[in-house]
């Protein structure tokens, strides 16, 4: 198992390395722009990660956060309100004011359970959009907001798409291992008793509403942060791109690459975003396409293309026969029920 | 010895059904109580009163000397309630080790941030190691939980709540399903707790022999009342509780 570990380690982190050489030296303007987004994007996928592959809790309030985090730049940082903020201050202050608003909105939404809480996430995102839409002061209408300028820190402005590539493969990974690490913490392991077993996880001390509520709360502060650095790098908002139907992208996305799998989910990102570009001809059945890619991922891989990827690991390996597993003396079906 | 808990006057009805009915008996620190009774008595009703996953309608659940009653599950469990279930339950996409660290951060209560810069404490394994002994396992903490047999994750349960270093555990029908090796290696997990731990245990077990074995002191229940407390053999001899288990004659 250690093996196996290391290899699935150095493949991640072999691929990421190649990623990053490659990716500048074949793409620039437009099609680098979108490769920023969808790691953008995966910034707010792995907040979905934390609530649904975590914590069991579908949300799709992400987009809702990230509008947050893009108006909030918006509107501190464009000199809209009489004043400004640094930029670099507004990304640090975006995502933690969003998280308290986050929190705050936790504590309300999730006395509600399964079903019935992603409903009222559903509802959420509507609200904010017509907010964004309706509400021309703060929100600049369905024209939304231009001259936000970028990023800049002292002297130096991140303003071509190459250093925002940079940049964001920078917070993305930062992110990535905050992730995996709360995944090992005792709060990762208490989201995880909420997911399986909520009943056990009472009665192991597990305070399951608020760590729900905190859950929330981190994918507050992960979609505002993606939203700020989405405004900073496009030096425009504007509402369209927080209607619902964007929201369900995120979900996609966390499940074509694993929800419960930091890197699955990064790729999910990826892959989603860049697909529709390269088929642009074909975009009008984009939905059509994404129902039915969530029906077979449901049906054929439920832990999506980590879960493909870890099973293909160990077919290889019993080929290889290096996996030779150190088996307990009396547990002889263990073949049949892992999954 | 001193009381760790007790039950006084608890009262607890769903609909029309009185499932618990005047409850009151305490249990003791350092030994196994045994709670019996017929199916439907009222006694997996009772234990999840005592860990909070109910809350009775009357009457007080007092711990370590402080009421509960209304405390909800969570808090119990930190103040030093442990269980374990009939059908056991434990996080299916974990493995092993996630599954029994969660028993050890309950007795860390190890903040965030704490455990976020930290790696896991060291004292984790040794403990382990000891309980694994005693459950006569040999296995691989990084295998998935589903790969454990049933008998097994019975078993590792009581150890998950043992990590957790609780002041009583509530056990519920630890050996049903389990095979006779098994069965023996429960009751030398349970007679751990009670003696080298020192910690109160509340056993709910149908297999006599398991009972009359390690307990100290047994309460009869039936139709959700107390029908008698004793030692083993005073309960072995009383004529009320022969009637709940075997029936009475109709003409009676």
């Amino acid at each position: 198992m250690k093996i196996k570990k290391n290899l699935s380690k150095l493949f991640i982190l072999l691929s990421c390395i190649l990623f990053i050489v490659i990716v500048p030296m074949f793409f620039e303007g437009y099609s680098l722009m979108v490769i920023n987004l969808s790691l953008i994007y995966a910034i707010i996928t792995l907040g979905i990660s934390v609530m649904l592959g975590m914590g069991g809790q579908l949300s799709f309030a992400g987009l809702a956060f990230m509008g947050f985090g893009a108006y909030f730049v918006a509107n501190f940082c464009s000199g809209r309100l009489g004043f400004t903020i640094p930029t670099l201050l507004a990304l640090v202050l975006a995502p933690l004011f969003c998280g308290i608003v986050a929190f705050l909105l936790g504590l309300i939404l999730l006395k509600l359970k399964g079903t019935y809480f992603t409903f009222a996430t559903i509802a959420l995102v509507q609200v904010c959009f017509s907010f964004f839409t309706n509400y021309r002061p703060l929100f600049g209408g369905p024209d939304g907001i231009s001259e936000i300028p970028s990023l800049s820190v002292g002297s130096f402005t991140f303003s071509s798409y190459n250093q925002w590539f940079y940049l964001s493969v920078g917070i993305l990974a930062a992110v990535a291992i905050v992730v995996e690490r709360i995944r090992r913490t005792s709060f990762g392991r208490s989201l995880a008793s909420v997911r399986d077993n909520d009943m056990a996880a009472l009665t192991l001390g597990v305070n399951v509403y608020m760590s729900k509520v905190k859950a929330f709360a981190l994918s507050g502060v992960l979609g505002a942060l993606a939203g700020a650095m989405y405004a900073m790098q496009g030096n425009f908002v504007a509402s369209d791109l927080f209607a619902y139907n964007n929201a369900t992208q995120f979900i996609i996305m966390a499940m074509v690459g694993g929800v419960n799998n930091t890197f699955g989910c990064i790729v999910g990102s990826v892959l989603i975003t860049i697909l529709p570009e390269i088929f642009r001809s074909l975009e009008r059945f984009l939905q059509l396409f994404y129902g039915l890619a969530v029906i077979v991922l449901m049906v054929f891989m439920p832990m999506g293309m980590a879960g493909v990827g870890s099973q293909f690991a160990k077919k290889i390996k019993k080929i290889l026969g290096i996996n030779k597993l150190k088996r307990s003396a009396n547990s002889t079906h263990s073949e049949g029920v892992s999954k | 010895m001193s009381d760790i808990l007790r039950l006084e006057h608890v009262n607890k009805h769903f609909g029309g059904l009185h499932v618990s009915n005047d409850l009151t008996f305490s249990i003791k620190t350092g030994q196994v109580t045994g709670l019996i009774g017929p199916n439907g008595a009222g006694k997996t009703t009772l234990m999840n009163i005592i860990s909070g996953i109910y809350i009775q309608d009357s009457g007080q659940v007092i711990f370590d000397g402080k009421d509960i009653s209304q405390i909800p599950p969570y808090t119990r469990a930190r103040m030093g309630i442990g269980r374990t279930f009939q059908a056991p339950r434990f996080l299916q996409r974990s493995n092993i080790r996630d599954n029994l660290l969660i028993g050890s951060d309950l007795s860390e209560q190890k903040s965030f941030t704490k455990s976020f810069f930290t790696r896991q404490n060291m004292t984790f394994e040794e403990e382990l190691n000891r309980y694994m002994k005693v459950a006569g396992f040999d296995i691989d903490l990084e295998n998935d939980i589903t790969s454990l047999t049933y008998g097994q994750q019975k078993l590792l349960e009581i150890v998950r709540s043992l990590l957790s270093h609780p002041r009583m555990i509530l056990v519920d029908e630890p050996a049903a399903g389990l095979n006779n090796a098994e069965i023996e290696n429960a009751m030398a997990l349970i007679n751990i707790a009670a003696k080298e731990n020192g910690i109160g245990v509340l056993l709910i077990e149908h297999s006599m022999d398991m009972i009359m074995n390690i307990c100290k002191e047994i309460v009869v229940i039936n139709f959700g009342k107390v029908i008698a407390t004793g030692t083993p053999e005073e309960i072995s001899s009383n004529e009320e509780v022969i009637t709940a288990y075997l029936g009475k004659d109709a003409d009676d």
